[in-house]
């Protein structure tokens, strides 16, 4: 690798060298040399369209002319066809500049063009055949863009074939999702299309869109899945799917001359000297020939219907485009698109976002960092939509997408926290305002979401300073506990408090929050119970802890253990094994309370017995729950944890998790409102989701056989099962509080279940339905996609046909390999954890 | 042949750094008989980060709350300083993937963990004795010589703050 070259000099002397000054002047001397032409088109093309001081009609005809002129330069010509392939499946708002030097070098050296269509058509078919749908969107915005050097219909003729493709798909199953993402790439193409230099293509393009109406307009089965806001809700009517919206934004344009104010057009203004130069008139190419599969295939990310979410869509001014204009859903998909692509340099992300300005029309953005009470002082006729506010919502959009985004959630924190670095005055504000949407929608968003708002928003805040105007939500304090505003506030408190500490975040609060931070926060170890003498089996307890903590045989702790049952059996306790598992397990906490690595290596000591308890029962299981979670009462954060570790250990089940949340504790409902009990249950299921996903993908891989396939079916059969039930007694539980079958829900107060809390409450339930539901849907379609392909149980290898002995040796390790999955409940803890 | 991994338009933030580079690069200066090898070839499937700039505050719980963003924290192990066993400013993370890792230095590293920009790095993995500082007087090297005042990292270097009191004692006479 080239950036690794060795240079020449001595053993160890060059690095400290380097700081001396007087060598320093010398390495400057030696740096300034002509810079390679290679390196120059490079670099140009690499940022063009970057600075809004240079005009990147500028930059495309020098690095156009100078690829053309020096052809027979095979570095500098290769150079130039990968790094602007590059560009455009990786840099999407850059396409119609790229484009645009495409343009210019086709009027010079039309062979030049010929080596790029023969390139991009390489690409463009190895991502067809992978399913690569975001990719072939891409290419074909790019081949769109130089549609006036096709001969005849150009690209055209690849739409029609796509849109036939998507005909068969949608006859064939009414679910069906991928025909829906090739009419959005058709969709998303047209503009671009018809924005460029070619001209009278309006009646192809108006006769795709007619086509396309039917499946574009038709909502998809799927779409209330992903909607961010409750099915019942005045918000939810107000998200139309992306798709739906294009269609009818593309119909509106044909109308209208095809206007597409926003979209640049950098190739009607390539300016030679003083000469306006005709791009359209270079020779022509035939467009480039793509075999599309039939029928095609997805690739490797999973597609689900899209829905357009914007967090400032109802402000009395607009600071973004309305879904009734194009510009909405053409800035959207860019931004998005190079979000999702850029995950790897989140701050070069975050300059992009901010610079959208610089790659669209400029004038349909007021100018930066305008602040939003200055826009009502804008004429009428001019814009008021701003560029960090166009951004941050794309960043919003998929931060909020159901059900999970193409990232971890914290990319997409992450580049929030650049944004707010690169252009603090900017950006803030606009964040500002997007947090008070939010929180004004925490009773009608979906509680996946309003959890991915409350941890984003922490974080956030943990990134600079903690600082909030929390005197605006004051008012809300009055509001009860198991109101959604409150259970945000005291669930963002405790988490920042996870980041922080307690008297860090107290400094930071407005008086009448004080309350909210109860003392046992600021407490890093909490008392132990037993230490007071009113506890039940003090005595005990106490000595309990001493053996913990100094390690002793477990046989040391026995004769405690069955003090405690003895002591519990007189006393008439229904299931002694309880009160001893109580001390037993509080005792761990409490000398493991130092931290976490404290604990873990206390149940690791004693992990023998806390294993014995689990089979015991499974109220000594939900036992242990309860000891951690109240030991930790105040810091829920590390009870979580704890929870999660016990879980690695199989000393507890996902199944008791959920059945100690939903069943033991679930008391009037009260509960479904704390924001650490979601927390949990949403770890936990997705703890079993992604080991069934592993299993999945083992049963899945390919060139698999008798008896492998049978062993590993058998365990996807038995954990999917697991799963299901685990699944089932969420529902069963929640039900029980939406309908108003829960016994304590409707004994409180008067008995009528009128209470103004209860209706919160079947509330709470009704979102936490939705939530799993949705889970329990997707981990079905997970399986049964995957499935569809897998290798059918009782395939026998083919006689293998005569092979070398390594290889056959690498076969054997591969199939050994299969049994260690098939094997892995045994072992749970290797693979769960 | 295979085909050489195409390199994107931008730098991208999940590779080791130049530190880890460097200290191969020193280490096949020394040995040239060695045959060469790919400086990354260790960090191939590398779990594990190497998480520095932390506070002597910093909690383990705090670490955890902030790094399982990115996947299933396996094993954390506090940075120590050698004499004293407390926190002295770093840390390793291992997490169950080498993708959970990448994501960690793409998406965590150079933001503020304890209103701290911490520095993470692709790390090879935790042996035993590691966890230890390997400056002069137990905690980190960095600690020894730095000339600012870092209230989160115990003020001054401790090498610097001695010779400051040194040269003070030599000018105002000893136990002022």
């Amino acid at each position: 690798m080239a950036d690794y070259e060795r240079r020449n000099h001595g053993p160890r002397g060059g690095r400290k060298r380097r700081y001396r000054d007087d060598d320093d002047y010398d390495r400057r001397q030696r740096r300034r040399y002509e810079e390679p032409l290679v390196v120059k088109v490079r670099r140009q093309l690499l940022t063009i369209a970057e600075s809004a001081a240079r005009r990147p009609e500028d930059d495309a005809l020098n690095v156009a002319k100078s690829v053309a002129e020096n052809y027979e330069d095979e570095e500098l010509r290769d150079s130039f066809i990968e790094i602007s392939l590059d560009l455009v499946l990786e840099q999407p708002m850059k396409i119609p500049f790229i484009a645009t030097t495409i343009l210019v070098a086709n009027t010079i050296k039309s062979e030049l063009v010929t080596d790029v269509l023969g390139r991009t058509a390489e690409r463009l078919q190895s991502n067809v055949n992978t399913g690569a749908w975001r990719e072939v969107k891409l290419l074909l915005r790019f081949l769109g863009c130089l549609q006036c050097i096709f001969e005849g219909d150009g690209i055209f003729a690849i739409l029609e074939e796509l849109f036939s493709r998507a005909v068969d798909l949608q006859t064939a199953s009414s679910e069906d999702l991928i025909g829906l993402e090739l009419v959005k790439i058709i969709l998303y193409t047209i503009p671009y299309v018809m924005a460029s230099p070619a001209t009278g293509f309006e009646s192809q393009a108006l006769s795709l869109l007619e086509k396309t109406d039917i499946i574009a307009s038709t909502p998809h089965a799927l779409v209330d899945l992903v909607n961010p806001f409750g099915p019942d809700t005045d918000r939810s009517s107000s998200v139309a799917s992306v798709i739906s919206l294009l269609q009818s934004q593309l119909q509106g344009e044909s109308t209208r001359g095809w206007g597409l104010a926003c979209l640049p057009r950098p190739w009607n203004t390539v300016r030679d000297g003083d000469e306006p130069k005709r791009l359209q008139d270079g020779p022509k190419h035939t467009f480039p020939r793509i075999t599309i599969p039939s029928p095609v295939r997805n690739g490797s990310r999973a597609i689900f219907p899209e829905v357009y979410l914007s967090v400032y869509g109802d402000q009395d001014i607009e600071t973004v485009p309305p879904t009734s204009d194009i510009t909405s859903s053409l800035l959207r998909d860019a931004l998005v698109d190079t979000l999702n692509i850029m995950d790897f340099n989140r701050i070069a992300t975050a300059k992009f976002l901010i610079d959208v300005d610089c790659y669209f029309t400029p004038n349909i953005f007021v100018k930066r960092a305008t602040p939003f009470d200055r826009l009502r002082d804008v004429p009428g006729d001019r814009s008021t939509w701003k560029p960090e506010d166009v951004a941050v919502d794309a960043v919003f959009s998929q931060l909020f997408q159901l059900p999970s985004p193409e990232h971890k959630l914290v990319y997409y924190h992450s580049v929030l926290t650049e944004c707010c670095k690169i252009a603090p005055a900017a950006i803030a504000p606009s964040l500002g305002r997007a947090i008070r949407f939010l929180y004004r929608s925490l009773d009608t968003i979906d509680l996946d979401l309003s959890h991915r708002f409350l941890d984003w928003f922490t974080h956030h805040l943990s990134n600079f300073g903690f600082t909030w105007k929390w005197s605006e939500w004051i008012e809300d304090l009055e509001l009860p506990a198991v109101h959604p505003r409150m259970a945000f506030i005291s669930g963002a408190l405790d988490k920042e408090i996870r980041l922080s500490f307690a008297q860090r975040i107290r400094g930071t609060l407005p008086d009448p929050y004080q309350d909210l931070i109860s003392e046992g926060k600021e407490k890093d170890n909490p008392d132990f119970k037993y230490m007071l003498d009113s506890t039940p089996y003090a005595t005990e307890g106490r000595e309990i802890m001493q053996l913990v903590r100094r390690k002793a045989a477990d046989e040391e702790i026995q004769p405690l253990i069955a003090a405690i049952e003895e002591h519990a059996s007189n006393l008439g306790v229904e299931n002694p094994i309880l009160p001893s598992t109580d001390a037993f397990v509080t005792s761990i906490c409490y000398v493991g309370s130092k931290s976490l690595s404290h604990v873990l290596s206390c149940i690791e000591r004693n992990k023998e017995r806390l294993l014995a308890i689990g089979p015991k029962s499974p109220s000594a299981r939900r036992q242990v729950i309860t000891s951690v979670m109240e030991y930790w009462v105040d810091q829920p954060g590390i009870g979580i944890n704890i929870i999660d570790k016990l879980l690695n250990y199989t000393i507890i089940t996902p199944l008791s998790v959920v059945e100690w949340a939903l069943i033991d504790k679930l008391g009037g409902g009260a509960l479904l409102a704390q924001t650490h009990i979601f927390e949990m249950i949403s770890a936990t299921v997705g703890k079993v989701t992604n080991r069934l996903r592993q299993i999945v993908a083992a049963r899945t891989q390919p060139g698999l056989y008798e008896p492998q396939l049978s062993v590993l079916d058998e365990t996807l059969t038995r954990e999917k099962n697991d799963m299901r039930a685990l699944f089932q007694v969420i529902e069963n539980s929640v039900v029980s509080i939406t309908g108003g079958s829960n016994d304590e829900l409707m004994e409180r107060g008067d008995g009528s279940g009128n209470l103004p809390e209860d209706e919160i409450i079947r509330q709470w339930g009704k979102r936490w339905l939705r939530v799993f539901r949705r889970k329990a849907a997707v981990e079905e379609a997970y399986i049964n996609d995957a499935m569809a392909n897998a290798t059918p149980v009782g395939t026998n290898a083919p006689t293998p046909p005569p092979v070398p002995i390594e290889e056959n040796a690498a076969a054997a390790a591969v199939g050994d390999g299969d049994l260690d999955v098939a094997d892995a409940d045994a072992d749970e803890t290797a693979s769960i954890s | 042949m295979t085909i050489p991994e195409r390199r994107n338009t931008v730098e991208r933030l999940d590779r080791p750094s130049a530190y880890y580079i460097g200290k191969n690069k020193k280490r096949r200066h020394n040995d040239e008989s060695e045959e060469q090898k790919d400086p990354m070839e260790g960090l191939r499937h590398a779990t594990t980060l190497y998480v520095g700039n932390l506070s002597f505050y910093t909690t383990e719980e705090q670490i955890h709350e902030l790094f399982s963003k990115c996947g299933e924290v396996k094993r954390l192990v506090m940075g120590l300083d050698r004499y004293n066993k407390t926190p002295c400013g770093f840390c390793f993370v291992e997490y169950y993937t080498h993708q959970d890792a990448l994501d960690c230095l793409k998406y965590v590293g150079g933001t503020k963990l304890d209103e701290r920009i911490i520095r993470t790095d692709l790390d090879p993995g935790f042996e035993e004795g590691r966890q230890y500082g390997r400056g002069k007087s137990g905690g980190q090297v960095r600690d020894e010589y730095r000339e600012e005042y870092d209230p989160g990292r115990g003020g001054y270097g401790r090498a610097y703050a001695e010779e400051q009191r040194r040269r003070e004692d030599e000018e105002y006479g000893p136990g002022r």
